[in-house]
């Protein structure tokens, strides 16, 4: 043992070569070795499991195997998550860790389920798709928060998530699940007047605003600009929405709408001397672009 | 008497820009009124701003730099040539920072306005130059609208063995930053692509004025002066990244520079890289810059991609390892196409018949005023020496803030 | 709808249909996108739904007509679900061709980078371990199926075997099956027009004439990729169009990514032919509400699409429905997103009618540039036949005309006579008319002027020359005395004249006369073992 940690010191010196990924590989597999040392080990051998069937499964069983520990097999599946970007390389690999990660996309560690759910969502996976679906629709299935899952969900727009989606944004269980459904529902070009709506309520949070306007921006970018026009001549309306809404305007505006403006450029050089920290930075930036 | 100076070869405005690496120029007498001998002798040097930029001269290829030059130029209107470069730890930090003075005597007769246009830690930049990268981003993916979407589609699961996996990675993926760049230039053209030093810790890149900051679900939030908060890949607007680590500290895991420097000095060994650092600081997060097919997603993944560069640039430095020709420069094997010295890469090329993708999104590599390198439909070889190091016509026209010209 | 549906009820009802013989064929039903069933469900679940309805189709044998909807998921499909399932579905194909390897090839390239376990024990289920297959595996047990027939493909595989390191010792084993097999049967002939596929018939599933029930969209307004608003009369009556359909939300990029690629090569073509003014090329988005202006602009321009009045990409303001139902698309959605979609190009005609359509499988440009010149020409032949019809006409009543000049009885006691030895009952009540004989004359004389017109347009004077000789001797045998009898020789020679100006025309194929035979050679030529589609300016790897 002492002999080991001090060869594992040396190699982590300045400069030095690091260790053969057939030494790191069988640091990283083995039972004996400290948790630490295994999760430096498996660092080190993203390529290696492409190279050989037999560590791709060492890897692989490490991960499904529940008596492991839980850092040790979260650092498997960043290794393998990590080797799958030589996609020529790990060619060899994937199916086996596709089902790899179906297996263990309902292991008891939320952490393990979360990534292992996002991993197969990014991918469009549909039995990811499903559980996630499922587990919105029935609390008791859930294997992840309702705000992670819509999350996840809206990596494929082309998912039925949206009904769903429109009933947390009416009865959210939480503040993040209202945000993730809004984001979703971001890609339903019908839910413009949603996004309308919450943009103007002064009684939402920050964030919800914040996020209607990018949607709206997305889907009715006249409706946006209107909107935010109205907010910023509002003197009633809170400083965050009102730099949104100048970023929205300084980035993305009809240049010949704002420029014929008069009424809106006289306001924004009000604010940008008199207004919060934020709205006057903004203010500054639309000035320069279309002048006082 | 009056002189033009022209950088890199051109009156161009838009061509006033250096690196490390020496830019060609000349130089010429347009009003010699004033002159009784048929040559001149004209001085160069040059005048910084306090936190500017600062140039360094030579007459020829070879030889050593200075702060000034001294030309014999004709008065009647030949072009002089002479060189220019950005002196090595001063670059710029705003356009047009430093200015060349030509006098003949103590009289100025010329002068222009360059910058030292250099790809920084992102973790240094100052306010002003975060702002003009985070717009010109903004702009460039113009709420999904934009030309960005092409960026976004030249890296899926389907058209990643292009690009992974084999030699070609890092040639490959020094073309796409490369347009990716001059693109961001045409919107705005002080912009340089910063790196991500994920060795390091780097508190200021994950911030919400910079590229933001998570939420415990991994949606990434922005300040409301942050154009980046209308960012929109895919149909969806905003990023999901999660990172595993906390952000005022290195991801753990990855190899240091100095590991990955020591990898090996020739390209087989070196290349596997792509494993570690570039794989691990990839899934040193959740998110879209975690799987392949979404990584493009996220606008950091061109700052992470961006160190993987630099970390190349740095060992061919060390190794001496520019000219194709020399075979611990790259991996002369029998490569997959895409990956041998002497082919094209998509989507540049345009070539949708297998085993090259069906489409070739973003049309051919974005041209530069500065450089004619690499052309429109670089080579893979192309890529190798960015700075001119061994013909001074391939010079790419970027340079690294810790990676000196050869 | 979709929400009364389950998708236990939909596996049931398919279940039910593939074991009866004589409801299997309602099977291909369920593979039609536009489906009710489809409707308002995700990307997954219409995969899994389709994914078994293919599976069956393994099981009860794949039919002519079905074999299409299988081409096509070899063709374009990035699924692994569904490849293996056609991959399945062909071996329940009773006629093994060589045309059919370079799918399962095709399919092969695409999937490879993208294997993972699937399985069929049951509706639904997804791999997730060792009992399983992939897609990869079952595209190479079809290979091993389709033996000598893929012997067009075996190079390519044998090039596959030799980077063995990125391949599992499972695939690799399978793979030298396959070559095993290719490589050891008898070689057959490359192409046999026996085995022919027929079931590429719905390729060209129903021509124009099936179109006239359909919801007439003349007044749907679009929208351009300027933000300009024109009608579909405006835009596609007056010349013949081009027709692709998209969206920009599409996330296989073998399909509306590869189309909008594809027409700015038809472009391309179009200005190469000097026809870029002469048919329409457009775009139209299946989500327009999302798919606004500057997002097609976008799309378009950086896929090399050419804008302007007549090359344009288009999105509904109304009327999206209408466009869906007049066209058949086959296309459905999840609220207003697609859900999945086939790929279809359509040619119009001037008139704005469907004339050709091509479907399912991707379209090789040429032949559709070429089709939509067949078009163009047809059209100005038709334009010739119905002037031709209008000679016609004038001939016939110029000739009878002739004729009746000739006979004229120059008194009324003739025009008695005539009568009676008709012996016509009413003809003797026709009035004797002096003014009819120069009437007469005049359709005689008009007569010779459209036969010396048609003569200039085709160059044949022969025509010209009969009837002018026709109309000599008519005149001289009613003016001379004594050459009365020659008047019938006049008559014929005029009738001679007539009918030969009359078949000036040369023929035109018919729409919608393209044989299967043809068909298969496009894709041959398209595959063939040519697999060609790259620019041809550019430089080769």
């Amino acid at each position: 043992m002492t002999t080991r940690l001090k060869a594992t010191k040396k190699s982590k010196a300045k400069g030095a070569k690091p260790r053969s990924t057939r030494a790191a590989m069988s640091v990283a597999t083995s039972d004996k070795e400290t948790v630490k040392a295994r999760v430096a080990a498996m660092a080190e051998v993203p390529l290696a499991v492409c190279e050989s069937d037999k560590d791709l499964q060492s890897m692989l069983s490490v991960l499904r195997d529940q008596a492991q520990p839980i850092e040790v097999r979260l650092a498997a599946l960043q290794s393998l998550q990590a080797a799958t970007f030589s996609v020529v390389a790990f060619e060899s690999c994937r199916s086996d860790y596709i089902a790899t990660l179906r297996k263990v996309a309902t292991d008891p560690d939320l952490e393990m389920r979360q990534r292992v759910l996002g991993i197969l969502a990014r991918e469009k996976d549909g039995f990811a798709q499903r559980k996630l679906l499922d587990g919105l629709e029935n609390p008791d299935k859930a294997l992840v928060p309702p705000e992670k899952a819509l999350q996840l969900l809206s990596y494929d727009i082309h998912a039925e998530a949206y009904p769903v989606a429109r009933k947390i944004v009416n009865n959210p269980p939480n503040e993040d699940a209202k945000l993730e459904a809004l984001r979703l529902l971001a890609a339903d070009a019908k839910s413009a007047p949603v996004f309308e709506k919450l943009l103007r309520d002064k009684n939402e949070a920050a964030e919800i605003r914040q996020v209607s306007a990018a949607a709206l921006q997305g889907l009715k970018p006249e409706k946006l600009q209107e909107n935010a026009r109205e907010i910023l001549l509002d003197d009633s309306d809170y400083d965050e929405i009102k730099a949104t809404s100048l970023t929205a305007l300084t980035q993305f505006g009809d240049k010949d709408q704002v420029d014929k403006d008069a009424a809106l450029k006289k306001h924004v050089n009000r604010i940008s001397t008199k207004g919060g920290a934020k709205v006057k930075r903004t203010a500054r930036q639309f000035i320069s672009k279309y002048g006082r | 008497m009056n002189v033009e100076l022209q950088i890199n070869n051109t009156i161009n405005s838009q061509a006033r820009f250096l690196s490390w690496a020496p830019s060609s120029c000349r130089i010429r007498v347009t009003n010699p009124s004033g002159a009784i001998t048929p040559t001149v002798t004209i001085r160069l040097s040059s005048t910084s701003a306090a936190t500017g930029g600062a140039v360094v001269f030579r007459n020829g290829t070879t030889g050593a730099f200075s702060n000034t030059l001294t030309l014999t130029v004709p008065i009647n209107g030949t072009s002089v040539p002479f060189f220019v470069a950005g002196k090595f730890g001063r670059p710029s930090s705003s356009n047009a920072d430093v200015r060349i003075d030509a006098r003949l005597g103590t009289l100025l007769v010329g002068s222009v306005k360059v910058m030292v246009r250099i790809r920084k830690n992102a973790n240094d930049l100052t306010p002003a130059e975060r702002d003009r990268l985070i717009s010109a981003f903004a702009q460039l993916n113009n709420q999904g609208a934009g030309r960005f979407a092409d960026f976004r589609d030249m890296h899926t699961n389907v058209t990643s063995p292009q690009a992974h996996g084999a030699p070609g990675f890092l040639p490959w993926h020094r073309a796409y930053l490369l347009d990716l760049e001059r693109e961001l230039q045409n919107i705005d053209p002080t912009v340089a692509l910063p790196y991500w030093r994920f060795d390091q810790a780097s508190p200021s890149i994950f911030t919400l004025d910079f590229f933001g900051v998570s939420n415990s679900v991994g949606t990434v939030q922005f300040s409301p002066t942050n154009p980046l908060q209308f960012w929109r890949t895919d149909g969806v607007p905003g990023i999901n990244r999660r990172p595993f680590f906390a952000t005022n500290t290195a991801p753990p895991g990855l190899r240091t520079e100095a590991q990955t420097l020591a990898l090996g000095n020739a390209y087989p060994a070196f290349r596997t890289l792509e494993g570690n650092p570039h794989g691990s600081a990839h899934t040193s997060f959740g998110g879209f810059i975690s799987s392949i097919g979404t990584a493009a997603r996220d606008p950091l993944f061109f700052l992470l991609h961006c160190n993987v560069d630099r970390l190349w640039a740095k060992w061919q430095r060390q190794f001496g390892r520019f000219n194709p020709a020399v075979a611990a420069s790259f991996d002369g094997a029998a490569n997959p196409v895409g990956h041998n010295l002497t082919d094209t890469m998509w989507p540049w090329n345009g070539i949708t018949t297998p085993p090259r993708p069906p489409t070739a999104p973003g049309g051919s590599l974005a041209a530069s005023p500065c450089v004619s390198a690499p052309g429109p439909q670089p080579r893979v070889s192309q890529s190798l020496d960015y700075q001119g190091t061994v013909n001074a016509v391939s010079r790419l026209g970027f340079d690294y803030d810790d990676v000196p010209f050869s | 709808m979709a929400g009364e549906v389950t998708e236990t009820d939909f596996a049931s009802l398919v279940s039910e249909l593939a074991a009866d013989p004589n409801r299997r064929h309602e099977l291909i039903k369920l593979l039609r996108e536009d489906n009710e069933l489809y409707n308002q469900r995700g990307a997954a679940t219409t995969t899994r739904m389709r994914g078994w309805v293919l599976h069956n189709l393994s099981l009860t044998g794949l039919t002519d007509d079905a074999l299409i909807f299988v081409l096509e998921e070899l063709d374009t499909g990035t699924d692994p679900y569904l490849v293996a399932a056609a991959a399945r579905a062909l071996r329940g194909y009773t006629r093994p061709t060589p045309a059919l390897a370079p799918f399962v090839m095709r399919a092969l390239t695409h999937i490879r980078y993208r294997n993972e376990p699937v399985s069929f024990e049951s509706y639904g289920e997804y791999g997730d371990g060792d009992d399983d297959t992939t897609p990869v595996q079952e595209l190479l047990i079809t290979l091993r199926w389709l033996g000598a027939y893929a012997q067009p493909v075996l190079s390519e595989l044998e090039q596959l075997r030799a980077r063995p390191e990125r391949l599992s010792r499972t695939l690799l084993a399978s793979i030298d099956e396959a070559i095993e097999a290719i490589a050891s049967e008898e070689s057959v002939d490359n192409y046999s027009c026996c085995s022919l596929p027929l079931g590429l018939k719905d390729r060209f599933s129903w021509t124009s004439n099936s179109r006239r029930s359909c919801e007439p969209v003349e007044s749907v307004i679009f929208e351009d990729h300027n933000n300009d608003l024109i009608t579909f009369r405006d835009f596609f009556q007056g010349q013949p169009s081009i027709v692709v359909f998209f969206y920009t939300r599409c996330d296989n990029p073998l399909k509306c990514s590869l189309s909008i690629t594809k027409l700015a090569r038809i472009q391309d073509s179009l200005l190469e032919h000097g026809l870029a003014d002469k048919i329409n090329t457009a775009a139209i988005t299946y989500d327009p509400e999302f798919d606004l202006p500057e997002r097609i602009r976008g799309y378009g321009q950086n896929r090399g699409l050419q804008l302007n009045s007549g090359h344009r990409m288009l999105r509904t303001r109304d009327g999206i429905d209408s466009i869906r139902k007049h066209f058949r698309l086959g296309v459905n959605f999840i609220e207003s997103l697609v859900n999945r979609h086939r790929v279809e190009v359509y040619i119009l005609d001037s008139n704005g009618k469907i004339a050709s359509v091509f479907e399912r499988i991707h379209w090789n440009e040429q032949q559709v540039v070429e089709r939509a010149i067949e078009i163009l020409h047809e059209e100005s032949g038709n334009n010739s036949q119905a002037s031709n019809k209008r000679n016609a006409a004038a001939s016939t009543m110029g000739t009878l005309a002739s004729l009746a000049i000739a006979f004229f009885p120059k008194c009324p006691i003739c025009w008695a006579a005539y009568l009676s030895v008709f012996g016509i009952a009413g003809l003797d009540r026709i009035p004797y008319a002096p003014w009819l004989q120069p009437v007469l004359a005049l359709i005689m004389l008009i007569n010779l002027g459209s036969v010396w017109l048609r003569s200039r347009a085709t160059h044949r004077m022969l025509s010209f020359y009969f009837a002018v000789g026709g109309v000599a001797v008519i005149l001289i045998s009613k003016l001379s005395h004594g050459w009365e009898k020659f008047a019938i020789c006049g008559v014929l020679l005029t009738l001679a004249g007539s009918v030969l100006s009359a078949l000036g025309t040369s023929k035109k194929r018919q729409p919608g006369q393209e044989t299967r035979t043809s068909l298969f050679f496009d894709l041959l030529r398209r595959d063939g073992f040519t697999r060609t589609n790259d620019r041809t300016t550019k430089t080769a790897a």
